[in-house]
């Protein structure tokens, strides 16, 4: 089944501006998926029209299997929504949020129970809204999401405010609820979160979904080398590795030699040469994150970059799946 | 209908917003003040109580629409300039429910702050004047009430229409200035602007009833005033200097006026309603 259905998708503000354009784009149910992108590519606003907060100006949208323009109450019943960007009600308490979302949707809370799984005291619980600081209101906006046994979680820049041991509690929660079948749509800047919480993901520049995977094939699919760290006695005098084939970059610093590389078949020619050389006492062998790749796709100077049409074509293939 | 949910969530929230209160509270010293001083100034005789009803209403023609404004002009564009709207969108509601469930959470504070003014008047007309004139009294609070209603249907009419707090205010206070303030004086006046229209500008020669329906159209004030007039016996007009009802048209009677009023009560509602349904809230 699936969760998320786009085709064609496109929002133009003003006539001028295109915020999404043409994005096709499939969740199923019962995957994290990860909406990657940096800021302003649009993400929010596929999110605003997955809710029927903001109208597409072309295509069509279904969220569990309903259209959002005829049926956003039955959407929203059966999705916990944390949106971006939203204040909550200064004047109310945390409980008091969590209760108003619960009658809402016709579920009984236990609001103690859920508000201590996002890491709220009984005595937070109890403060008005306005006293919280940013990350308490990102844990009582994600609590509210949860409310309602929903089928589909929608969580937009869930960590924006979050420490490190939010961020990490958060991806916890998340998986949680993904483990108990939930699909989750999450939309994030930063590569790091969602490479570790999420089944698949969508890299989206510019209003255009230009990459989309697990984020193995995405590494695969750009066959992207990684780096090699040798320690080793001493430093021979004239060293050549940028002829070795698939060499991209060479840095010594002191006895460590590392040599990022662009195919990590090669990492072994690396050593060999090293080997011959002078006497190895250490290899260290990373392959390349993600980060190398959101980067590729989402600087505005990609079109500079020397390995980009390979990539691009690499891209290709994962948009066409 | 989960209208229901909308309203139990935000008058937990607009009822502790200071503000309403303040403005309420205002309205309810003004009212003790003026009752005392037509207590104090009726020098021949004992004072009468309708001389300080009639005080009343024109108290509230100016400060009841305040109430109503403030009480409601930031209900929905408020929360679309902090995101809030984005939670309270999430729920299962629609958006007509949003804007229903702000209009009846808004007009309950609003009536509330208001009967604590009647009830502080009521004990006043007990305790210091001589007859209690109970049906005017009460004719003229249900009126002040509908009046304040179609204000607030105003306001949340403005605040589902406009995406900011700016423009919630500058509607709000446009819609104020143009048909409150300047209807007290009668150079200024709506109906003088639509005299001066009709007759002078376009020459049509248009008597004076026409021009009060008009006026009574396009104003909710204009029509609780020309509603409040059918309120109180035709002695009192006289010594006020108004014709008395059975000297105009039936168009222009207090009964029309007071259907008139209802639909103001309608009107800018649905209008909000429908312009919010097609509102893009990002």
């Amino acid at each position: 089944m699936t969760a998320i259905r786009t085709r064609n998708l496109t929002k133009r503000f003003d006539e001028d501006v295109i915020a999404v354009d043409g994005l096709d784009l499939r969740v199923e149910a019962g995957e994290v998926f990860g909406f990657l992108g940096p800021n302003g590519a649009g993400k929010s606003t596929v999110i605003d029209m997955l809710l029927d907060f903001v109208r597409p100006t072309e295509g069509d949208v279904t969220v569990l299997g309903n259209d959002p323009a005829i049926d956003a109450e039955r959407i929203r019943r059966q999705t916990g929504v944390l949106p971006e960007g939203a204040s909550l009600y200064a004047r109310l308490t945390g409980r008091e949020h969590v209760e108003w979302i619960g009658r809402a949707n016709g579920a009984t809370v236990d609001a103690d129970a859920l508000l201590g799984r996002v890491g709220l005291t009984r005595d937070e619980a109890d403060r008005a809204v306005g006293g919280y600081s940013k990350g308490m209101r990102r844990r009582l906006a994600l609590a509210m999401a949860l409310i309602g046994d929903p089928e589909l979680l929608i969580l937009d820049e869930p960590s924006a405010g979050l420490d490190p041991t939010g961020m990490r509690e958060f991806r916890e929660i998340v998986r949680a609820e993904a483990d108990d079948g939930r699909t989750v749509f999450f939309s994030s800047h930063i590569l790091g979160e969602v490479e570790a919480v999420c089944d698949r993901i969508g890299i989206l520049n510019d209003g255009h979904l230009v990459a989309t995977g697990t984020p193995d094939e995405l590494r695969s699919n750009l066959d992207l080398g990684g780096t090699i760290s040798v320690d080793v006695a001493r430093v021979p005098d004239d060293l050549a590795l940028d002829a070795i084939g698939g060499v991209e970059e060479v840095t010594v610093d002191e006895t460590t030699i590392t040599a990022s590389l662009t195919d990590s078949t090669r990492k072994i020619d690396v050593v060999s040469e090293l080997d011959e050389r002078t006497r190895v006492l250490d290899i260290t062998s990373t392959g390349t994150s993600l980060e190398r790749l959101f980067e590729t796709y989402t600087s505005s100077e990609r079109e500079e970059l020397p390995a980009t049409d390979d990539e691009l074509t690499a891209a290709r293939i994962g948009v066409g799946r | 209908m989960s209208v229901r949910a909308v309203v139990a969530k935000d008058f937990l929230d607009a009822r502790r917003a200071k503000i309403v209160w303040l403005v309420g509270i205002h309205y309810t010293l003004l009212i003790a003040l003026f009752f005392l001083y037509v207590r104090l100034g009726s020098a021949d005789g004992p004072p009468d109580l309708l001389v300080a009803l009639w005080n009343m209403v024109f108290v509230g023609a100016v400060f009841v629409p305040a109430i109503a404004l403030v009480a409601a002009y930031l209900s929905i564009a408020g929360e679309r300039e902090s995101g809030s709207i984005k939670h309270l969108l999430s729920t299962p509601v629609s958006r007509r429910d949003v804007v229903l469930g702000k209009y009846v959470s808004r007009a309950g504070i609003v009536a509330a702050s208001l009967v604590l003014g009647f009830a502080v008047a009521a004990v006043l007309a007990v305790a210091w004047f001589d007859s209690l004139h109970t049906a005017v009294f009460v004719q003229i609070a249900a009126l002040t009430t509908m009046y304040a209603l179609a204000y607030v249907a105003v306001a949340v009419g403005i605040s589902a229409v406009t995406a900011s707090r700016s423009r919630a205010m500058a509607g709000a206070l446009g819609f104020y200035l143009m048909t409150n303030l300047v209807t007290l004086n009668d150079d200024i006046s709506g109906l003088a602007g639509i005299e001066y229209v009709l007759n002078t500008v376009l020459g049509l020669g248009i008597g004076e009833d026409p021009i009060q329906f008009v006026g009574m159209l396009t104003n909710p004030t204009r029509a609780y005033l020309v509603a409040t007039v059918g309120v109180f016996p035709d002695g009192l007009l006289e010594t006020m200097d108004l014709p008395a009802p059975d000297t105009l048209s039936w168009y222009v009677q207090p009964e029309i006026a007071v259907v008139i009023l209802g639909l103001w009560l309608l009107l800018p509602v649905l209008v909000g309603v429908r312009q919010f349904e097609r509102a893009n809230i990002s």
